[in-house]
């Protein structure tokens, strides 16, 4: 799968500043919502915080994958955004999550909305990827690691 | 066009004679039909039965059993003995065949929706994805099969049989060519090596042998139609012939495929599934006629139709629907094949059915063995490959059915080609679950390329459960674009297939067991998560039901007042 044709220059961040999981998702939705890409931040953020209260998207390592589902999206919108720091994100391994991956995605549409979180996972499941990502310094850099451009 | 009037002229000929046969024995057609209901239900019972024992206590495909059934009811064994009091004998020989025409015709049937169904559930996309091994591995165990199958008849001595070309000959070629992949569908399940590089080999290679084995069919059908009707055949008329059949199944299909989605657009303005899936099955039979009329077999233009509607939405409505009839209607078929099977007409050739058997198994073994070794695989996974394509089965049966009723193979080769049905249905399971034993199938220079296979195995407190949440993931994965291949094996197994990402999913009991190669687990993981989490969803939902109790008391409240 082609992660160039989802994520945008635009909707990778190397800098996010929140130091806790709800500003986390509320500054990356804030920055969708500031690109262009999500119109109802309300009805974005409800989607995702849904999800997360089922179970956390901290997965390990320091990945994070938030996700929602809403129809106030048309089609897949996609984020990558990273905080040196680390956020305490409920995370399966207890660790801090540095790397984060968000996508919204319409409720019944069909497409590969799963897939493209899959992908980006498998990507940063190698600790040689993600050492490259933090090390990275501008969001120009993060996007061409993920796309390999 | 002459074609056309004489086959109609041939049909109203025989309807002729059976209706001269029913007078001429001094009974009308209500006593014809009034045995012929008897006899439907005499093999429909012991069809079932027999299916089901060879199942339940052989492990065996139930299609041996069907088989099993009509050799034991057939008019050669206890259905000639049976004298029915105003009756008659249950099943007895009509000129030389072992079924009345009607029950024939019943059979005929089957065979068109068999076929239909498997042109339904070829998986296009899959076939040309992953056409370079898969036609490799197809065309070489086909090639091979049809050579040996052919010179068997030809090399023997004293059957007739001198001519590459003869019909009899090509039919004997073309009986042994298609693979019955569900059996090995089923192994290769159990033993979780569905997704593995053989796995995904066979399962290619299977659909290739399916769709060259059709235009094969074609081809010998156009054959041995000008080579019986005496006249001498050259090598241009050959090429002719060829042509003709390619042409039929390559334009008709392109045709079919092309306005597969208009037609079935217009149909659904019918808004009633029922009428679309009747009109589509009409459909079927009317191209299975037109492929009659055009000189080739009538399964060749159900399979095209079946193929041509597999790649609209109605495909998965048809099937449904038809599953029913399929359930009833092709038992009927396989256990009329075996009504067939004369046995005092196979001891003499019981020598050359072991033969032609045994050159069955090497054709396949060799044929996609070769091709397999060539790709990337070491000897164990071209054996496995190999076995793999092993059994034959119902088009084996279907072909050996319409070469009996021409006329072409008479009642000894006819019984040959069930015995190789038999013998590699029967040999298939054992040597290919021995074959798995052992390390990889690719060559050491390939195998860091081999995929590791994971088995991700989720127990559920149900079976019920379980079965709700894989139909939940079937529609999740449908829904991100993959192709979901459903199999037909005694626990429900699909095979998931996208660009290059490919594993299965199946149940065993309340378990939920997925085999996916070790890059790829990602995707299906992430996915069933989901569908896990959305359990909740509903978990909640249901709490805002009023109490069960209360809804309960509503329904049946009032009912003993």
């Amino acid at each position: 799968m082609n992660l160039k044709k989802t994520l945008t220059p635009d909707t990778v961040w190397v800098d996010l500043r929140a130091d806790t999981k709800q500003g986390v998702i509320e500054e990356m939705v804030d920055r969708l919502v500031a690109a262009g890409k999500v119109r109802d931040r309300e009805a974005v953020l409800a989607s995702i915080l849904e999800r997360e209260a089922k179970m956390s998207t901290g997965m390990q390592n320091g990945v994070a994958i938030p996700h929602g589902k809403t129809d106030s999206v048309r089609s897949l919108v996609a984020a990558v955004g990273i905080n040196k720091a680390g956020v305490n994100f409920d995370s399966l391994d207890g660790s801090p999550c540095t790397i984060f991956i968000m996508t919204i995605s319409p409720t019944q549409r069909t497409g590969p909305h799963i897939q493209f979180l899959a992908e980006v996972s498998r990507l940063i499941s190698q600790p040689a990827e993600r050492d490259k990502l933090l090390a990275a310094r501008t969001h120009a850099e993060v996007y061409e690691i993920l796309t390999g451009k | 066009m002459q074609e056309a009037t004489q086959t109609v002229t041939n049909a109203v000929q025989l309807a002729a004679e059976a209706a001269g046969h029913a007078a001429s024995s001094g009974h009308g057609i209500t006593h014809m039909m009034m045995l012929l209901i008897v006899q439907l239900a005499v093999i429909i019972i012991f069809a079932k039965v027999g299916g089901f024992l060879f199942q339940r206590f052989l492990r065996m495909p139930s299609v041996l059993g069907e088989l099993a059934s009509g050799m034991l009811i057939g008019p050669y064994a206890l259905g000639g003995a049976i004298d029915l009091p105003g009756m008659g004998i249950l099943f007895s020989e009509h000129a030389g065949f072992a079924a009345s025409t009607e029950l024939y015709g019943i059979a005929t049937l089957a065979s068109i929706i068999l076929l239909f169904l498997a042109g339904l559930e070829t998986d296009l996309a899959a076939f040309l994805r992953y056409s370079v091994v898969g036609s490799m591995v197809g065309l070489g165990g086909l090639a091979a099969a049809f050579v040996l199958g052919d010179l068997c008849a030809v090399l023997w001595p004293g059957n007739g049989i001198d001519s590459f070309m003869d019909p009899a000959a090509l039919f004997l070629g073309v009986i042994s060519v298609a693979t019955s992949v569900g059996i090995t569908a089923r192994i290769l399940a159990e033993k979780k090596k569905m997704a593995s590089p053989e796995g995904v080999t066979i399962l290619a290679g299977a659909v290739f042998d399916d769709v060259f084995g059709i235009v094969t069919l074609a081809i010998v059908m156009g054959l041995a139609k000008v080579e019986s009707s005496g006249e001498g055949v050259a090598w241009g008329a050959i090429g002719l012939i060829a042509v003709k059949a390619i042409g039929f199944f390559v334009v008709v299909t392109a045709l079919g495929l092309a306005f597969a989605r208009k037609i079935t657009g217009a149909i659904k303005q019918f808004r009633s599934r029922e009428m679309m899936v009747a009109t589509c099955f009409g459909l079927a039979l009317l191209l299975a006629g037109l492929a009659e009329m055009a000189g080739l077999a009538m399964i060749i233009g159900a399979y095209i139709m079946g193929l041509a509607l597999s790649r609209t939405d109605l495909a998965p409505e048809i099937e449904h629907h038809l599953q029913g009839i399929y359930n009833l209607l092709v038992p009927i078929f396989f256990c009329v094949m075996g009504m067939m099977v004369d046995f005092s007409a196979m001891k003499p050739v019981l020598v050359f059915g072991s033969v032609y058997s045994l050159l069955a198994i090497i054709a396949k073994v060799v044929g996609c063995g070769v091709p397999a070794w060539l790709m990337k695989f070491n000897l164990r996974g071209s054996l496995r490959i190999g076995l793999g394509m092993l059994p034959r089965g119902e088009v084996a049966l279907i072909v050996a059915g319409i070469g009996l009723a021409s006329g072409i193979i008479g009642q000894g080769i006819f019984g040959v080609a069930i015995m190789m049905t038999v013998v590699t249905t029967m040999l298939a399971p054992p040597l290919l679950v021995k074959s798995f034993d052992g390390g990889s199938g690719l060559r050491k220079e390939m195998a860091g390329t081999g995929e590791d296979i994971v088995s991700i195995d989720l127990e559920l407190p149900s079976r019920d459960i379980t079965e709700f949440l894989l139909n939940r993931f079937v529609r999740a994965l449908q829904q991100e674009e993959f192709f979901v291949h459903h199999l037909h094996t005694d626990e429900p197994t699909y095979r998931v297939l996208k660009d290059d990402i490919a594993f299965t999913l199946l149940q065993e009991g309340n378990k939920l067991v997925i085999n996916v190669p070790k890059a790829n687990q990602h995707v299906a993981r992430m996915i069933l998560l989901e569908e896990l989490l959305s359990l909740t969803d509903l978990l909640d939902s249901t709490k805002r039901m009023k109490s069960i109790g209360q809804m309960g008391t509503d329904l049946v409240n009032g009912l003993f007042a």
